[in-house]
Parts: C-alpha cells; sequence; structure tokens
C-alpha cells in the first residue's frame, strides 16, 4: 500500500516529477555524454596497441608511452624470433608527416608501417578494400571518418605525403588516433615518407607461441633486450592513456565537467523533492496520524524517489543510447565500456537518494499533531 | 468494546523560556455507545484533550488507558500502532490525500503500516460507502467531491478499521448546516449502534443535541459535565 501511495503521489504531483525527472535524466544523460566522449578518447590514445594482437611491445628504453619512444635497431627482430617462446615477432614505424588534400592544401597525418605479409600493427576494419591493397608498394589507407578532413579522394587517387606519391588503396572503419588522421602503409613506404635511417623502427610486436607462459616470456626478453623497454601489450595501453589522461588535464576536465553535471542533477532534484514534500506535508501528518510510524513515511518518500529514478534511468538511457548511435560514423569520440552504463545507474541511484534527504528530513518532522486545527 | 479511561492527563508547552500548563489534570471515563461533546472557547485545552486521547500528543503528567492498557509510556512507532488499529481520526477538514482515489484514502488507514489490504476489508470500504451514501465513488479522485462528501469518506477511513475509539475534531465547521446535520446522524448512529466510544469536540451549538454527554472546558479544566439525552 505504501509502494502505491508513493506511485500515487508520483502521478499526481506531475509538475515536481517532471522536475526530479529531469535532474535525474540530467545526471545520466550528460554524465554518460561525458564518459563516453573520455572513453571514446580512451580508445583512441590507445588504438594502435589495443589493435596490434601482440602479447608484447618492445620501445626505446624508458619509454612512458606509444607516441614517445625513440627509434630502436630493427636487428633486435633477429634475437627475438630465434627464441622458443615467440611465435613471431614484426617491426612497425611511426611518424607523422603532411598529406597533400586534392585543393593542394595540408593535413598533418599519422603514419603506420607494418611489413608484409602479417601486417601486425596495421590497420584491422575496412570500409573499401583489405590488406592486400596494401601489397603495392604506393598504397595507403585512410580511414573513413577523415575522408572529408582528407578532401574526399577516392579510391586510387594519387597524392603526395612529405612529398613521396602515394596511392588511396583502401579505406579502414574505426582507426582513429588521438594524435590524428592514421595512414596505414608499408613499412618500406613509411620509412621513406618520414625518412628514417634503414635498420631503425619505432616498436617491435610480439605474440608468443601458444601455451608459453606470459611472465616467463617477458621477463626472458627483458634479459635478451637489456637496452629496451618490454611492455606487456596491456600495459603499455594502459601507459599510454595514463600519460594522456594525466598529462593533457583531459582528465581533470572530464572530471570537473561530471562533477558539474551531477550537481546540476543534485540541486535539481533535491529542490524539487524538497518542494514536493513540503507541498504533501499536511499529507504526511495525516499518514502518520492514521497510524504511520516514520519508517512508514520514510519508506513512501525513499520509494517516490526509486519511481522516479527509474523512470529517469530509462528515459536517460534511452537519449544517451540514441546520442551514441547518432556518434556513431560521426567525428564525435564516443563509446562506452560496458561496465560503465551499470556503474552510471547504481552511482545515479545513489545520488538520487542522497538528493532526497533533505526532502525526507522534512517529511520525517510532520507530526500527527499538526492536523488537529 | 472498549473503555478509554484518562486519569490526571495534563499537558504542558514550553514558548522556549516558560512553561505553560494547557491542560490541568483531567480524570474521565469514556464509554462505547456514548457520543461525547466537548466544546469550549478558542484556546480552552479541548483539541490538546482530544490529541492526548488520541497518543498524537504525549502528556506531561497522568495516564491514559484502554480498557485495561496503559498507553501512557508507549514509544512512538507503538503510539503509532495503536492508533492504527484502535483509533479512528475525524478531522475539521477532510484531509483525504490528493492523488489517491476515495477507496485509496479509505484502505491507507488500513495499509499504512505497509500491510495489503485484504478483499474483506475492500468490501468493507465499499459497504461503508454505500452506508454513507457515497456508493459509486470508490474510484474518483477526492477532488470531484463535495465538501460534505469528502467529510464522510473521511468517516469511512476512520471506521475501515473498526476502531474503538473515534476522535473527531471540530468534523461540522467547515460544512453547511445539512451536510452538518448528516455527519452528527452518522456518528450518533456510530455511537449507538455500533457501541463506540465517539468524542466530538466542537463549539457549534447545532450539534449539542447529538450529544449522551456534554463536557464543557476551560482554561484547560473541565467545568461541567453533563450527562443528558438530546435526542432520542
Amino acid at each position: 500500500m505504501r509502494s502505491l501511495v508513493a506511485l500515487r503521489l508520483v502521478l499526481h504531483d506531475r509538475a515536481s516529477t517532471a522536475g526530479a525527472l529531469l535532474g535525474v535524466v540530467a545526471i545520466v544523460f550528460l554524465v554518460g555524454q561525458q564518459l563516453s566522449v573520455f572513453f571514446g578518447l580512451l580508445s583512441f590514445m590507445s588504438v594502435l596497441v589495443d589493435h596490434s594482437g601482440a602479447d608484447a611491445w618492445i620501445m626505446s628504453r624508458d619509454t612512458r608511452n606509444l607516441d614517445a619512444g625513440k627509434l630502436i635497431p630493427a636487428r633486435y627482430l633477429d634475437r627475438l624470433v630465434g627464441l622458443p617462446e615467440v611465435e613471431w615477432a614484426e617491426p612497425i614505424l611511426i611518424g607523422s608527416n603532411l598529406f597533400r588534400t586534392p585543393d593542394g592544401s595540408y593535413e598533418t597525418v599519422r603514419l603506420v608501417g607494418s611489413r608484409r605479409p602479417r601486417y601486425a600493427g596495421g590497420p584491422w576494419r575496412f570500409a573499401a578494400g583489405d590488406q592486400h591493397a596494401l601489397l603495392d608498394l604506393e598504397a595507403i589507407t585512410v580511414d573513413q571518418i577523415d575522408l572529408p578532413k582528407l578532401g574526399r579522394p577516392a579510391m586510387a587517387d594519387l597524392t603526395e605525403i612529405g612529398d613521396r606519391r602515394v596511392r588511396l588503396a583502401a579505406i579502414t572503419q574505426g582507426a582513429r588516433g588521438f594524435q590524428g588522421t592514421l595512414v596505414f602503409g608499408t613499412l618500406e613506404k613509411v620509412r621513406e615518407i618520414i625518412r628514417t635511417p634503414a635498420g631503425q623502427v619505432s616498436a617491435i610486436v610480439v605474440r608468443f607461441t601458444p601455451g608459453t607462459d606470459r611472465e616467463a616470456a617477458l621477463a626472458r626478453l627483458r634479459v635478451v633486450l637489456p637496452y629496451a623497454s618490454v611492455f606487456r601489450t596491456e600495459d603499455l595501453s594502459w601507459l599510454t592513456r595514463q600519460y594522456y589522461v594525466t598529462n593533457t588535464g583531459i582528465g581533470g576536465s572530464f572530471g570537473f565537467s561530471t562533477v558539474i553535471a551531477v550537481v546540476i542533477g543534485v540541486v535539481i532534484i533535491s529542490l524539487t523533492m524538497y518542494t514536493s514534500v513540503l507541498g504533501r506535508n499536511r499529507d504526511f501528518a495525516v499518514m502518520r496520524a492514521l497510524g504511520g510510524r516514520r519508517r512508514d513515511i520514510a519508506f513512501v518518500v525513499c520509494a517516490e524517489t526509486l519511481i522516479i529514478t527509474g523512470l529517469g534511468l530509462f528515459l536517460g538511457f534511452v537519449m544517451l543510447a540514441g546520442l551514441l548511435h547518432f556518434a556513431l560514423d560521426s567525428a564525435i569520440p564516443c563509446y562506452l565500456p560496458a561496465p560503465v552504463p551499470i556503474v552510471l545507474a547504481v552511482g545515479t541511484l545513489l545520488v538520487s537518494l542522497l538528493a532526497s534527504l533533505f526532502a525526507l528530513r522534512t517529511a520525517l518532522q510532520a507530526e500527527p499533531a499538526q492536523v488537529f486545527h | 468494546m472498549a473503555t478509554l479511561h484518562s486519569e490526571r492527563l495534563a499537558r504542558d508547552f514550553s514558548d522556549g523560556t516558560s512553561l505553560r500548563r494547557v491542560l490541568f489534570p483531567t480524570t474521565l471515563t469514556l464509554h462505547p455507545g456514548e457520543l461525547t461533546v466537548l466544546s469550549g472557547p478558542s484556546g480552552s485545552g479541548k483539541t490538546t484533550l482530544l490529541s492526548l486521547l488520541g497518543l498524537v500528543l504525549q502528556p506531561t503528567e497522568g495516564r491514559l488507558r484502554l480498557d485495561d492498557r496503559d498507553l501512557t509510556d508507549l514509544d512512538e512507532a507503538d503510539a503509532a500502532t495503536v492508533r492504527r488499529q484502535a483509533f479512528g481520526f475525524v478531522f475539521q477538514q477532510p484531509m483525504l490525500i490528493e492523488g489517491l482515489s476515495v477507496r485509496e484514502n479509505i484502505l491507507l488507514a488500513i495499509g499504512i503500516q505497509g500491510e495489503r489490504p485484504s478483499a474483506a476489508h475492500q468490501a468493507k470500504a465499499e459497504a461503508l460507502l454505500a452506508d454513507l451514501g457515497l456508493a459509486g465513488t470508490g474510484p474518483l479522485q477526492p477532488r470531484l467531491l463535495s465538501g460534505g462528501m469528502k467529510q464522510r469518506v473521511s468517516i469511512a477511513r476512520a471506521l475501515v478499521k473498526d476502531p474503538a475509539v473515534l476522535l473527531c475534531d471540530e468534523p461540522t465547521s467547515a460544512l453547511d448546516a445539512e451536510s452538518g446535520q448528516a455527519v452528527m446522524r452518522i456518528l450518533k448512529r456510530v455511537a449507538l449502534e455500533e457501541r463506540r466510544v465517539v468524542v466530538v469536540v466542537s463549539h457549534d451549538a447545532r450539534v449539542f443535541p447529538y450529544a449522551d454527554r456534554l463536557l464543557k472546558i476551560e482554561n484547560g479544566q473541565i467545568v461541567a459535565d453533563a450527562r443528558e439525552r438530546y435526542l432520542p
């Protein structure tokens, strides 16, 4: 009966219900949107590492993130391929240069060169063409998201990167880097474009033989390559993300805007619930006079909050899903890892209950004696 | 049916600096089957006495018993439970809760502590409505009813749990003369036929003819206690 009373009050007090709903939706949608952009950017930061298909990355000594490593000798490969723990090892070359667009202007692109035929660290999903397109020495790929920025080059179009001739041979999907447009090519072509001396690479990616003890294999690599950094792929991904989050202000910026969204939601929920309870003060006094205990009143107020929060979560997540769907193929970085919506829902529920504390306190002050004039 | 007995029941109020006694020690026995009218000028203490009798105020001194059960020192939750089980209230204003239907308002008196009203309770609510001339109003919102109808709904709310004691605070003061008379006839019947203790606080002289017992209170003290049947 108390739940029914709460539901009836929620349905009847439409103005305050709408206000509190707005607060819950504001928290879910604004925080969810902030988090989706944040996690979208996080996924950009380590996109190359996450899609490399490798178990370990070899980079220069004291490297702190993927984008801040010195070149390492390619001959390290020879030391690695002979190890029984190593199934394969492949070099990667990463650098930047200018892409000449059809109208003659230039765009900075991030070039990633990988070795035929495995193309480890190379492109992983295609909107047009496939990996075989990179068998052509001049071939490069660009991502479909970046096509407008690059002047909408067509497949097989010739252009220049760093004054070297390239041909658009395939279009990737979802290959977006934190430092700009990702262009994949062969190791030789990228070496030529970014003018790296022969015998040097940016990193070596390693896949261990199935059944290998990974920790033991990593330790072995560190012994074999004492002047290089040996990372587990997950560790390099984490280090790269952590570096950008803590050193670029992204973490603080998103944290601040998330807190602001929560505060706005809490204020809206607090005020509307408080006003609603004030307006219902006499009704709570009647309930007390009829035999309601304080805990019965608390039950009604909390049930009201839960009903509004449940409805707000539904509306907020529908809106968020709409945004994510809309942003799927846009330039807006949007990505929500599976546990985030659950954490967001639980967090919103707790925050809503917290915001209703003022209202609850007021409701509990209703005395049965108030109903007598 | 039960008897409500107060023994030297008194109440002080504090204004922050000094204590003021608003009800001096009052000893009363209220019998079932009797409609007692408590009258007196404003500020005389009649509502305070009614609040003490209904366990919505704690007495400063004295004791209150319902039959042999001492209700004086109950904690807040136990007092609420006793109110729910044994006391019915009719207020000056009907005080129905907007948003709940008429039927839900009545059943709230049963379910306020979380119980689900049984089919028997629901049938009783409908029967009370019919008995009070409100058949078919169960699904309606209270705002669609007139003042007199709302007050009758509040009587149904008070009676649905079969209370031993029915306490009414100026139940006719917000009603026109005809509705007020109808409400008093119902209360009279509830006292006589259902053998309940019925106490009505009122300074409306039109109520007095319905009283089996007329208590007059002035300056916090009962100054007259007349047992006289004004109506057959």
